[in-house]
C-alpha cells in the first residue's frame, strides 16, 4: 500500500517534471553550445538582453540554454556553475550575482576547457576570460553627472538613491560621477547631499525618497541609477508634485508615465543602454571566444556580425572588456517608441 | 487524534523488520531510490561522479539540519542561521587576508558562529516569554547588519590566500572530506539524540517545556547549550561555503535557514516539537540534493524546481494523512 | 480612585504598553526630525505600509489558531502579477474588476492552503512553505518568465492609489475599513470567537461543538484574500508589478503580529496588537533614514530596535504582573 503511494508521488513528480518547458539539450550537433547564466528570474531588464543573445547564437547555427539561479545570490549562481560543468557547454556567458564568490567555481569551468565570458555585471579579473561592458563606467558617470548639472541648472544640491550598499556596478558609476565632480570647476556648485539604498524594494525607495525631500527641502535633483529605485522614486515624486526633478537609469516601459519635460512629470529624461545591443555583442563576444578568434587580451579585435569591429580595452579592475558605447538617452520625443523596445 | 499524527503511519505492524519498512524513515529511502532512478533517466549528466562533484555547496547546508532537528524537536526555530553564516564566513575572510595561519581562520569561522549562536541562546533563556522566531528574526537582521557594516561599500571580500579552503574542500579519491564529515557528525548526533539522557530530555522539553521543568530538567541550559551549538555549525557551514567560494558576501547564507527547516520537516521531525529523528532529516536532505542536482543539470527553471519541491512537499506530508482518512471513513 | 484603576489598566494591557512605547518612539523621532508628525507625513507612512497594515489581520487570525502562513507573499505576488498582465494586455481596465479578480485569486490560494492544512492535516509550517515555492513560481509563469508591468500599461488601475475619496486618500480609506470590520468580527461575532476559542484549546473547542477543521480553513482563506487584496494594493501604490516583489517581505507581517503581543502558539492577540505591531514597524522604517543613520547602519538599527521594543515588552509584562500579584497579596 506504501509502496504503491510513494511511487504515485513520484509519478506525479515526474509528470510535473515532464511537463515543465525543459531546455533543449544540443539541437545542432556541430553548433556551439553556450550557457547563460542570469542574475536571477523574473528580471525584466535582464530578459531582453537575453533575448537579443539566444536569436544572434540561433541565428549562427549554435544553441542557448538560459539559465537562471533560484535566488539573486551568489550561492545560487554557484549552483548552476556545478551543473553547467556536468554538462561542458563550449561556453559560459555569466551576469554575475557577486565580484568574488564565483571565482571557485569559473576557475573549475576554465580548467574543464569551457570559455567564460561575462556581461553586464563583471566576476573579478581571474574568474573571467573577457567582459561585455554595457558602457564605460566613466561614460554613464560623465552622462548622468551632465544631465543633473543640466536640470539642476547648474546649482544646488542633489542626492543618490541607489540599489544595495553591495551593488557593484551601481557603486562604480557612483565613484565614477564623485570623482568627475572634483575634477571639473564647470561642477563645483553642486553639492551632492547623500547616497541613500533603497535595496531594489519599491517601499523603501520610496520611504527613502520621501527621507531626502524630508532633509533637503532644496534638493533639487534625485539621481537614481537602478531601474527599481528610478521608478518607485518618480512615481513618489510625481504623486507630490515635487519641484525636485530626477534623473538616472531606467527601463523606458517603466519610466514612460514619468518622463516629460512639464511640471506635471517627474523626470526631463534618463539614460540607459542598448539592451538588444547588449545581448548581441555578447554573444559574439562569446562565439569568438569559443573559436580562439580572441583570448581575451588587451588590443585584440574581432567582428560582431553588423555591430562592427570592437577591441579589446583595459577595464578599471585590472581585467579586459569590451565596452558597447555611449548610454542612450530616453526624453520626451523617443519615449513612446522606445518604450515598445523595452 | 487528527491533525497529531503529523508523518507517522497508523496501524504499524508489530514485527520490527516490518516496523522498519513501514515507518516513515523506510519510506523516504524508498523515495529516494526512486528520485535517484527518475534521475539518472531524466538527466544524461546524472552519475557518481558529477553527483559528488556538485555535492559539497549543499552539504554545506546539511550542517545546518542536524542542529536544526534539535531546535524543532524543542518545537523552537532559528530563523537566524543563514546570516550567522554570513558573518562567520565575512569575518573568517577577513581573518585569512591578514595573513593569519589557517588554523586561526577555522577558529574564528567556529568562534564566530559560536558567539552568535549564544547571542540567541542568551536572550531566548533570559527572556522566556519570547517566542524564538521574532528572536532569531531579529538577530538574522543583526548579524547581517554587522557583516554589511564590516564589508563596507562593496559588500564582498575575496580570500586572498586559498589554500586552506582548498585543503579543506579536498577529496578523498572522488569523494569530498565534507561527506563524511556530515555523515559523522549526523550519525554523533542521532546518537545523542535518539539513545542518551541528554536527547530525551530534549524530547521531554518539546513535549511539554513546564513539565519537563517541573520533573528536574535544567531547560535554561539545555536550550541554551542548543543555541549555541546552532551557532559553531553555522561557523562550520560558512568554511566550507567559502572553499567552494573563496569570497564571502552580504547574500551569503541568504535563505538557508528555510533549506534547513525544509529538510528536516520532511524527515518527519515535528516542527511542533517533541517527534522526529535525525536518521529522517539526513535521508530527506539527500532526496532533496538529488532532486535538485538531477532536474537542474537539464537546466529546468529553478523556479519550477522550487515548485517542484513545493508539491512534494506537501503532497509527501499530506497523501499518507489522506490515505488514513479514506481508510477510516470506508471502515466506517 | 479612579485615577488608580485607570493607572491599572494601562499598566496591566499589554496593548496600552505597546501604543506607550510607539508613542515614546514617535516623540524621538520628532524632536530630531519635526516634519514626522505632520499629517501627510503619517497618510504617507500608512500608505507605504499598506500590505503590511492589511495584511497583518490575516496573520493575526492563523496565528490565534495557533499556526502560521509564509505562503502570503508568493499569493500577493501571484495576485498582483496576474492582475498587471491582464491589465497590461488590455483584457481588463475596470479598477473595480482588477481588485475583485486579485482577492478572487488570494482566496483561492488561501483556500487551498487551508484545504491541505485542515482536510490533510499537514503542519501549517510545511505546507506553507511548499505553497510559497509554488505560488512563487506561479507568479513567475503568469510573468512570462519576467515581465514586468510598468506604469503605462497598468492604465487608470494605478490611479486608484492616488485618488481620495470624502477628502482621504483610497488606500488609507481600504486600511480603515479592514481594521473596522477585523475589529467587530474579532469580537463581536461568533466566527470570531470561535477562532479564538479553537486557538486557546483545539480540543475543547471540538469538544463543544465547533467544527475546528472549518475554522482552520476559514482562517488561511482569510489570510488569501487579503494577500489577494494586498497584491492589488501593492501594484496600485507602486505602479509596478513584478514576479519577486515583496520576497521575504512575510516576516514583517509575522514580526508585526508578534511585537504587537500575538502569541505564536495560539489563543491570544487582538486587533489593536496587530495595529500597534505593524505601526511600530513601519514607524521604525520610515524614521531609520530620516533621522541620518548611515546607510549601512541601518539594517542592523532595525533589528536592534525590533529586540529592544519586544524585550522591553517583556519587562514591562513582568513589572506589571508583579504589580498586580503585590495587589493580590496587600
Amino acid at each position: 500500500m506504501n509502496k504503491k503511494l510513494v511511487s504515485a508521488i513520484l509519478c506525479g513528480a515526474m509528470v510535473l517534471a515532464a511537463a515543465t518547458p525543459v531546455m533543449a539539450d544540443g539541437g545542432v550537433a556541430d553548433g556551439k553550445k553556450i550557457a547563460l547564466v542570469g542574475k536571477s528570474a523574473g528580471n525584466a531588464f535582464f530578459e531582453i538582453a537575453a533575448n537579443s543573445f539566444k536569436e544572434t547564437v540561433e541565428a549562427e547555427g549554435g544553441t542557448v540554454d538560459v539559465v537562471y539561479p533560484e535566488a539573486a545570490t551568489a550561492d545560487a549562481q554557484i549552483k548552476v556553475l556545478d551543473n553547467l560543468i556536468s554538462q561542458k557547454p563550449d561556453a559560459i556567458c555569466i551576469s554575475a550575482n557577486d565580484v568574488n564568490a564565483l571565482q571557485a567555481k569559473l576557475e573549475e569551468a576554465m580548467d574543464a576547457g569551457i570559455k567564460v565570458s561575462s556581461f553586464d555585471s563583471a566576476p573579478n579579473k581571474d574568474s573571467r576570460q573577457v567582459f561585455v561592458n554595457q558602457a564605460g563606467t566613466k561614460q554613464v558617470g560623465q552622462a548622468l553627472l551632465d544631465a543633473v548639472l543640466d536640470i539642476s541648472g547648474g546649482e544646488g544640491q542633489w542626492a543618490v538613491l541607489s540599489a544595495t550598499s553591495q551593488a557593484a556596478n551601481q557603486n562604480a558609476w557612483i565613484d565614477a560621477m564623485k570623482s568627475i565632480m572634483e575634477g571639473d570647476d564647470k561642477y563645483s556648485k553642486l553639492e551632492l547631499v547623500e547616497v541613500a539604498y533603497g535595496d531594489d524594494e519599491p517601499q523603501k525607495s520610496t520611504d527613502q525618497t520621501a527621507a531626502l525631500l524630508e532633509k533637503y527641502p532644496d534638493l533639487k535633483v534625485i539621481c537614481a541609477p537602478t531601474t527599481v529605485g528610478i521608478a518607485a522614486a518618480a512615481k513618489y515624486l510625481q504623486d507630490n508634485g515635487s519641484a525636485c526633478k530626477l534623473t538616472g537609469l531606467g527601463l523606458p516601459s517603466e519610466m514612460q508615465e514619468y518622463t516629460g519635460d512639464d511640471d506635471a512629470h517627474s523626470c526631463p529624461y534618463f539614460y540607459l543602454w542598448d539592451m538588444q545591443g547588449l545581448g548581441k555583442l555578447s554573444a559574439y563576444a562569446t562565439a569568438a571566444l569559443i573559436n580562439g578568434d580572441i583570448t581575451g587580451a588587451l588590443d585584440e579585435t574581432f567582428t560582431a556580425g553588423d555591430l562592427g569591429d570592437y577591441t579589446i580595452t583595459e577595464a578599471d579592475d585590472g581585467g579586459t572588456e569590451i565596452v558597447l558605447g555611449e548610454p542612450l538617452q530616453f526624453n520626451t520625443e523617443n519615449i513612446e517608441e522606445m518604450a515598445k523596445l523595452y | 487524534m487528527a491533525g497529531k499524527s503529523g508523518r507517522s503511519i497508523n496501524n504499524v505492524p508489530e514485527s520490527p523488520i516490518k516496523h522498519m519498512i513501514f515507518s516513515w524513515e523506510g519510506i523516504l529511502v524508498v523515495l529516494f531510490i526512486l528520485v535517484n532512478i527518475f534521475c539518472k533517466g531524466f538527466s544524461e549528466y546524472y552519475n557518481l561522479e558529477n553527483l559528488l562533484r556538485q555535492m559539497p555547496v549543499y552539504l554545506a547546508e546539511v550542517f545546518l539540519m542536524i542542529p536544526m532537528a534539535y531546535i524543532l524537536v524543542l518545537g523552537e526555530i532559528d530563523i537566524s542561521v543563514g546570516a550567522t553564516v554570513c558573518l562567520s564566513a565575512t569575518l573568517s575572510c577577513m581573518m585569512c587576508n591578514t595573513g593569519a595561519p589557517f588554523i586561526v581562520v577555522i577558529l574564528t569561522a567556529l568562534i564566530v558562529g559560536t558567539v552568535c549562536g549564544a547571542v540567541n541562546g542568551f536572550i531566548l533563556t533570559q527572556f522566556e516569554e519570547l517566542p524564538p522566531m521574532i528572536v532569531t528574526l531579529a538577530t538574522q537582521i543583526i548579524f547581517c547588519g554587522i557583516a554589511e557594516i564590516v564589508l563596507g561599500s562593496g559588500g564582498s571580500i575575496s580570500a586572498s590566500n586559498t589554500d586552506g579552503f582548498r585543503l579543506i574542500g579536498g577529496k578523498v579519491g572522488k569523494v569530498p572530506y565534507i561527506l563524511f564529515l556530515v555523515l559523522i557528525l549526523a550519525v554523533i548526533f542521532a546518537v545523542i539524540l535518539g539513545k542518551s539522557t541528554f536527547g530525551r530530555r530534549v524530547y521531554a522539553i518539546g513535549t511539554n517545556r513546564l513539565t519537563a521543568y517541573y520533573s528536574g530538567i535544567h531547560v535554561k541550559k539545555i536550550r541554551f547549550i542548543i543555541y549555541t551549538v546552532m551557532g559553531t555549525f553555522c561557523g562550520l557551514c560558512a568554511l566550507f561555503l567559502v572553499a567552494s567560494s573563496y569570497g564571502a558576501n552580504t547574500t551569503t547564507g541568504n535563505g538557508f535557514e528555510m533549506d534547513a527547516i525544509a529538510m528536516a520537516v520532511f524527515g518527519g521531525i515535528s516542527s511542533t516539537g517533541g517527534k522526529g529523528n535525525l536518521a529522517g532529516g539526513l535521508i530527506s536532505a539527500f532526496i532533496i540534493v538529488c532532486l535538485r542536482v538531477g532536474l537542474g543539470q537539464r537546466n529546468v527553471h529553478a523556479q519550477v524546481i522550487l515548485l517542484i519541491i513545493g508539491v512534494l512537499l506537501i503532497c509527501a506530508v499530506a497523501l499518507p494523512n489522506i490515505i488514513e482518512n479514506v481508510k477510516r471513513a470506508v471502515k466506517k | 480612585m479612579e485615577k488608580k484603576s485607570i493607572m491599572k489598566k494601562i499598566t496591566g494591557s499589554r496593548e496600552a504598553l505597546l501604543a506607550v512605547i510607539l508613542i515614546l518612539l514617535c516623540l524621538v523621532v520628532t524632536a530630531i526630525s519635526p516634519s514626522f508628525l505632520t499629517p501627510k507625513s503619517i497618510i504617507e507612512l500608512l500608505k507605504n505600509n499598506a500590505v503590511t497594515l492589511v495584511m497583518s489581520l490575516g496573520m493575526l487570525c492563523v496565528m490565534l489558531v495557533g499556526g502560521i502562513d509564509i505562503s502570503i507573499m508568493s499569493t500577493l505576488a501571484l495576485s498582483g502579477m496576474s492582475i498587471g498582465m491582464l491589465l497590461k494586455y488590455g483584457h481588463i481596465s475596470n479598477t473595480f474588476l482588477a481588485f475583485v479578480i486579485a482577492i478572487a485569486i488570494g482566496a483561492a490560494c488561501g483556500a487551498v492552503v487551508g484545504l491541505v492544512i485542515s482536510r490533510a492535516a499537514v503542519p501549517p509550517i510545511i505546507a506553507t512553505m511548499g505553497f510559497m515555492y509554488v505560488f512563487r513560481a506561479m507568479g513567475y509563469l503568469v510573468s512570462h518568465g519576467g515581465e514586468w508591468a510598468g506604469a503605462a500599461a497598468l492604465g487608470s488601475f494605478k490611479n486608484f492609489a492616488t485618488s481620495k475619496f470624502l477628502g482621504l486618500n483610497c488606500v488609507i480609506w481600504i486600511i480603515i475599513l479592514c481594521y473596522v470590520f477585523f475589529f467587530w468580527f474579532m469580537k463581536w461575532t461568533r466566527t470570531g470567537r470561535k477562532i479564538y476559542a479553537v486557538g486557546s484549546n483545539p480540543s475543547a473547542a471540538e469538544v463543544s461543538g465547533i467544527n475546528v477543521k472549518n475554522i482552520n480553513l476559514l482562517v488561511y482563506t482569510i489570510m488569501g484574500i487579503l494577500a489577494g487584496l494586498g497584491g492589488a494594493l501593492q501594484v496600485s501604490i507602486y505602479a509596478s508589478a513584478m514576479p519577486d516583489m515583496q520576497y521575504g517581505g512575510e516576516m514583517d507581517v509575522i514580526a508585526a503580529c508578534v511585537i504587537g503581543g500575538v502569541s505564536m502558539s495560539g489563543g491570544r492577540g487582538t486587533v489593536v496588537g496587530a495595529l500597534l505591531g505593524s505601526l511600530i514597524l513601519a514607524t521604525i522604517a520610515k524614521a531609520l533614514p530620516l533621522v541620518g543613520i548611515g546607510a549601512l547602519w541601518q539594517n542592523t538599527i532595525k533589528g536592534v530596535l525590533i529586540l529592544v521594543v519586544v524585550v522591553v515588552n517583556v519587562v514591562l509584562q513582568r513589572v506589571a504582573d508583579r504589580n498586580a500579584l503585590k495587589g493580590r497579596e496587600m
